[in-house]
């Protein structure tokens, strides 16, 4: 993935680099009920919205 | 140690405007300081005065800034060897606006490479250091404004937060710092990192002196269209009686050192109105930051990650990295989820209260040796721990203040963080104050 990035990877980088990555993608409680509509942008919207 | 440098920057604003103090004294007040600090603790990078002094509710209060914020003219580092040198073409909304406050910028301040380490580390500039134990780490990114306004160097400094950078100085070195609503104060001229997380906030001796700050940096810039026209409520010596604070107090015994866990609930007490609630996912939240966090600021550096990569430290190399392996649509989906989670903190952990309270960092503070560059196969968890209680804060956008609240067994300083609702940076620092009001421990000095 990064070599089609043109991003060089140090030899034996790219196992540790994959750990890495796939802790941070964890189930989310909230995913399911999200709204199809919704995008980043709405967030603004929630910051005036939850003052 | 000189008088002057000891009072407060609202004591010295105070004094100034009562003529009963010289802004000409208070700046060799702090020079003398910095001169017998500086080769202790690394605060600063550049000790050139980078304006004039001029009128204003600041006049002649000596401040310095984290060396990322532009200056035109004038070079910012970034902490970092890619950047070493580099003339800024403008100067940053925030110091614009402390400049027509009449601030004085008495110099540049230490910092984690381009704002991307937790620990005040530095290979470029050297390693920034703890005033209270030269040992020990000042937390980053903002190392240099934590450890400048802890050993009274300066009145006080801007710092970014992205994903704790002004908080975790702020509680490793015992000072008080405020980390801003995104979009509270302008981004325009500051040095990126993460788009979407990063906040520019204030370190200074105590909540007052934050307020003072952030007074002048706050509101809409047509030059940062995420800027806000919010404003600012500042009175930070309003009644706070009716204030109701929620804490979870089990999970901060069973989480956080006992020595820490013991002096943050010793401080909820001042607060007459708790609530005990859950406490927020923190790990889930910090996971979902991550992801942004690393997604943007590879981004960011993608062209100098392919041209000139061995110009990193190797610990933010492999931070870069590990953004370009992110999926684009993981990216999105958690940006997607942010409001979500955002109404979800306000409606259960905020509701019918006003803050939320926790320890600023629950373990106890590593050394710079086990966190350096040969800190050992034990550093990615001391780290995790170090930054486990901020970047929740950062991807939910909130404002937190950190405040110090007591020292541990070793003298190190320990803080704890009050969270609060977009915008809420009035109610925070109100808090903040009448807490400090009660208390000593941000008047503590490290010794000489």
């Amino acid at each position: 993935m990064l070599a089609v990035q043109d991003v060089p990877l140090a030899a034996g980088r790219a196992e540790r680099l994959a750990l890495g990555v796939n802790a941070l993608a964890v189930a989310d409680p909230l995913r399911a009920a999200l709204a199809f509509e919704v995008d980043a942008t709405t967030y603004l919207l929630a910051l005036s919205t939850n003052q | 140690m000189s008088d002057l440098a000891a009072l407060t920057l609202a004591e010295a604003a105070h004094g100034l405007r009562r003529r009963e103090l010289a802004a000409e004294d208070l700046l060799q007040a702090c020079r003398r300081r910095i001169e017998r600090w500086q080769p202790r603790i690394n605060a600063f990078v550049d000790q050139e005065p980078r304006n004039s002094p001029r009128v204003g509710p600041l006049g002649g209060i000596p401040l310095a800034h984290k060396d990322m914020f532009y200056r035109a003219g004038r070079v910012s580092n970034c902490g970092s060897k890619i950047r070493k040198g580099w003339l800024a073409a403008e100067t940053s909304a925030a110091l614009e606006r402390l400049d027509l406050a009449g601030a004085l910028d008495i110099g540049t301040l230490n910092m984690s490479e381009f704002a991307y380490g937790p620990t005040g580390h530095n290979e470029h500039w050297g390693d920034c250091r703890n005033p209270w134990n030269p040992d020990y780490i000042t937390g980053g990114s903002s190392s240099g404004s934590g450890a400048a306004v802890a050993a009274r160097l300066v009145f006080g400094a801007l710092g970014s937060d992205t994903g704790g950078s002004v908080r975790l100085p702020a509680a490793a070195c015992g000072v008080t710092g405020l980390k801003t609503t995104w979009g509270r104060v302008s981004r325009h001229g500051a040095m990126p990192l993460s788009h979407s997380l990063d906040t520019i906030g204030p370190l200074a001796r105590s909540a007052a002196d934050c307020a003072l700050l952030l007074g002048a940096i706050a509101g809409h810039d047509r030059r940062d269209p995420i800027s806000s026209p919010e404003p600012v409520e500042l009175a930070v010596d309003r009644p706070i009686g009716s204030l109701k604070i929620a804490l979870s107090s089990a999970w901060i015994e069973g989480n956080a050192d006992r020595e820490i866990a013991a002096a943050v609930l010793a401080a909820s007490r001042i607060f007459k109105n708790r609530v005990e609630v859950e406490p927020p996912d923190f790990d889930l939240l910090s996971a979902h930051c991550l992801v942004v966090m690393q997604a943007e600021a590879s981004a960011q550096h993608a062209q100098w990650m392919r041209e000139r990569q061995a110009d990193y430290s190797s610990a933010v190399r492999v931070r870069l990295e590990a953004g370009f392996a992110i999926p684009a649509a993981q990216y999105l989906e958690v940006l997607r989820l942010r409001s979500a989670w955002l109404e979800r903190f306000c409606a259960t952990t905020l509701a019918g209260v006003d803050l939320y309270l926790l320890p600023a960092i629950a373990v106890p503070l590593p050394t710079r040796g086990e966190t350096g560059p040969h800190g050992g196969p034990a550093m990615p968890k001391l780290l995790a721990g170090v930054t486990r209680l901020t970047r929740w804060v950062n991807y939910l956008g909130v404002p937190a203040l950190v405040l110090p609240c007591g020292f541990d067994s070793r003298g190190l300083p320990i803080a704890m963080q009050l969270v609060g609702r977009p915008f809420a940076e009035g109610t925070l620092l109100a808090a903040g104050h009448a807490y400090q009001l009660e208390t000593d421990w941000h008047r503590r000095l490290p010794a000489e």
